[in-house]
C-alpha cells in the first residue's frame, strides 16, 4: 500500500519530461527535469542553494518559535479573564484579517531589508493563529474536571497549572501544525519584496532571467522544508499527547 | 434490635443539613413565584453509613450534591461537614464519568491531594494509597497507566481513590456505576460497601437503580418533583463482609425493594 505513495510523483515527472523533450520551447517555459537536476547540483556546489535554505528556514523558524509560543502565553492567560479576552478579541480579529502582503512593506521600512523583518513578518503571520487557537483550548477543558477540581479546593492558579495548560496542549499543537504554513509563508513574503539571500530572493531573481529550472528548485526546496518541520511537528505531537494514543 | 440503635448513636454525624432551600431563579425576591428546586431541605448523614436518594430525572438530585459539596450557595439554610484534623474542608465527589486528567498517569492522578494540598497529605499516603488499592482490588501496575488504558470499572475505582487520599469524611456519589456493566457494577458496590464501613466514611448515593440502592444503602430516601425527600426507608442489609450479592439474598431485600417500588411509583405518577 505505502509502496503506492510516490507513484503519482513519478507519473508526473514521466509525463514532464515526455512533454519537453526534445522541444526547446517548451523547456524554456517549462524546463525539464534534466535542467532542474542539473541546476540542483550546481546549486548545491556553489553553496547558494544551502544558505538561501538555511536563512528562509532561520527566519520562519525564529518567527515561528516567537510567534507560537508568545501567542500561546496571551491565549491562554485570556482563562484568568473574560474580560480582557472579550477586549482583546476585535483587536486579534482586525490583526486576522490583515493580510500580511499588505503590511510587509511597512514592516521592512521599519525593520530593514535583513532577516529581522522577515521574522517580524513570520512572528506576525503567526501569532494570532496561536493566540486564538490556545484561548479556544483554555475554554474547552472538560467540565467535569473544572467542577472536580472546585470540589477539591484548587486554587485558580492551581487550576491553571495542572488543569487548563495540559488541557489546552492539542489547540497549541494544533495551532503548530497551521503556523508552519504561514511562518514560510511570512519569511518568503518578507524575502520577495525585498532582500539579498533566500528562498523568496533566489526565486525572484531566477524568475526575472526566465530561469525556471532555478526556479523550480526554489520551490521544491521550499516544500521540503515545510514537509520537515510539519514531521518535527507530528513527532512533538505524537511525544505529548501520547496518553491518547496509549 | 437494641445494640444496633445504640452502636448507631455513637456514631458521628458527618454531614448535617438544616433546613436547606436552593433555586437556580437568579432573583428569588418574589417569594411567591419563585420555583425552588428543593425548599427546607434537612439531611443528616453519620459515618459508616450509606444514604440512597432516588427519584425521577429532572428533581434535583444532582442539585442537592452540589450544594452540598459547596458549588452552588443555597439561598437559606446551613450545611455543617465534620472533617479529619488538619485536613480542611474535604468532600470527595464521584460523577457517572470519571474525571481523571487524561494526560497523566494513574499515579499522577493519585497523586493530587499532595499537590494542591501538600504538607499534611505527604505523610502516611504511600500506605493509604496501598490500603486503597487494595480494598478496590487494584493491581500495582496500573499506576503507570494512562486513563485511556484502563477499563470503565478501572477508572470510576481510581477516581474514587483519588478522592480518597484528600482522606473526606463525606463522599457524594451522583450514579457512579450507571455507566458500568453489570458484573462490574456488583463488584464495585461491594468494594464500596466495605470501604465506607471499614473506613467509616459517611456516603450520599444518588442512583437510578433501586436494586442498588437496597442492597447498598443504610437508608433510602425517595425524593418527590418538589424536591423533599418525601419517604424514608431504614434499611441495612449490608452483612459484615458488604457484599452486595449476599444483601441481594436476604429475604428481606425483596421486601424493601418492593415497598420503595410502589412509593416511588406513585411519586414520579404525580
Ligand atoms: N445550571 C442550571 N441552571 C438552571 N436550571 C438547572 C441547572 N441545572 C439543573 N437545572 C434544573 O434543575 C432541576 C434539577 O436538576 P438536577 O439536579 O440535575 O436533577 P437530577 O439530578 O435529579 O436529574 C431540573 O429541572 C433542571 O432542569
Ligand atoms: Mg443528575
Amino acid at each position: 500500500m505505502s509502496m503506492l505513495y510516490p507513484l503519482p510523483a513519478i507519473v508526473l515527472l514521466i509525463a514532464w519530461y515526455i512533454f519537453t523533450a526534445s522541444d526547446p520551447k517548451r523547456q524554456f517555459v517549462f524546463s525539464s527535469p534534466q535542467k532542474v537536476f542539473d541546476t540542483l547540483v550546481h546549486l548545491l556546489s556553489s553553496g547558494a542553494l544551502v544558505r538561501d535554505a538555511a536563512t528562509t528556514t532561520f527566519e520562519a523558524l525564529a518567527g515561528f518559535i516567537l510567534g507560537t509560543t508568545s501567542g500561546a502565553l496571551i491565549g491562554l492567560t485570556f482563562w484568568y479573564s473574560r474580560t480582557v479576552a472579550k477586549i482583546a478579541q476585535p483587536y486579534i480579529s482586525a490583526l486576522a484579517s490583515v493580510p500580511i502582503f499588505a503590511i510587509a512593506p511597512m514592516i521592512i521600512v521599519w525593520f530593514g531589508i535583513g532577516v529581522m523583518s522577515k521574522i517580524m513578518l513570520a512572528f506576525l503571520s503567526t501569532v494570532v493563529v496561536a493566540i486564538v487557537q490556545s484561548y479556544q483550548g483554555s475554554m474547552s477543558v472538560e467540565p467535569r474536571i473544572l467542577k472536580l477540581m472546585q470540589v477539591l479546593g484548587a486554587s485558580r492558579n492551581q487550576v491553571f497549572r495542572i488543569v487548563v495548560v495540559p488541557s489546552s496542549l492539542i489547540w497549541v499543537i494544533n495551532a503548530m501544525k497551521l503556523n508552519i504554513g504561514l511562518a514560510l509563508l511570512g519569511a518568503f513574503i518578507g524575502e520577495f519584496i525585498s532582500s539579498e539571500q533566500g528562498l523568496g530572493y533566489m526565486i525572484v531573481k531566477a524568475s526575472g532571467l526566465y530561469d525556471m529550472a532555478t526556479v523550480l528548485v526554489g520551490v521544491f526546496t521550499l516544500i521540503c522544508i515545510a514537509l520537515f518541520l510539519t514531521m518535527i511537528v507530528g513527532k512533538l505531537e505524537a511525544w505529548l499527547l501520547r496518553w491518547k494514543h496509549a | 434490635m437494641a445494640t444496633t440503635l445504640g452502636s448507631k448513636l455513637e456514631n458521628k454525624t458527618i454531614l448535617s443539613a438544616a433546613k436547606v432551600s436552593f433555586t437556580y431563579d437568579p432573583q428569588p425576591g418574589d417569594k411567591s413565584a419563585v420555583e425552588w428546586t428543593f425548599r427546607d431541605l434537612s439531611l443528616q448523614v453519620r459515618e459508616a453509613e450509606i444514604v440512597c436518594i432516588v427519584g425521577a430525572s429532572g428533581c434535583g438530585k444532582t442539585t442537592l450534591l452540589n450544594v452540598i459539596a459547596g458549588l452552588l450557595k443555597p439561598q437559606s439554610g446551613s450545611i455543617t461537614i465534620a472533617s479529619a484534623e488538619n485536613r480542611g474542608r474535604a468532600i470527595g465527589y464521584i460523577f457517572q464519568q470519571d474525571a481523571l486528567l487524561p494526560w497523566r498517569t494513574v499515579r499522577a492522578n493519585l497523586a493530587l491531594a499532595e499537590e494542591l494540598r501538600g504538607g499534611v497529605f505527604k505523610r502516611g499516603s504511600k500506605e493509604r494509597l496501598a490500603r486503597y488499592m487494595d480494598t478496590f482490588n487494584l493491581k500495582e501496575q496500573i499506576l503507570d497507566q494512562f486513563p485511556a488504558q484502563l477499563s470503565g470499572g478501572m477508572r470510576q475505582r481510581v477516581s474514587i481513590i483519588q478522592s480518597l487520599m484528600f482522606d473526606p469524611q463525606l463522599l457524594l456519589l451522583d450514579e457512579p456505576f450507571s455507566a458500568l456493566d453489570f458484573y462490574t457494577k456488583l463488584r464495585l458496590e461491594s468494594e464500596f460497601c466495605r470501604l465506607v464501613k471499614e473506613q467509616r466514611k459517611a456516603a450520599i448515593l444518588v442512583t437510578h437503580d433501586l436494586d442498588e440502592a437496597v442492597a447498598m444503602a443504610n437508608r433510602v430516601y425517595i425524593m418527590d418533583l418538589n424536591g423533599n425527600l418525601s419517604h424514608e426507608f431504614e434499611i441495612d442489609l449490608q452483612q459484615n463482609d458488604g457484599s452486595v450479592e449476599a444483601a441481594r439474598g436476604t429475604p428481606q431485600f425483596a421486601q424493601y425493594y418492593s415497598a420503595i417500588w410502589s412509593e416511588l411509583k406513585s411519586v414520579i405518577a404525580n
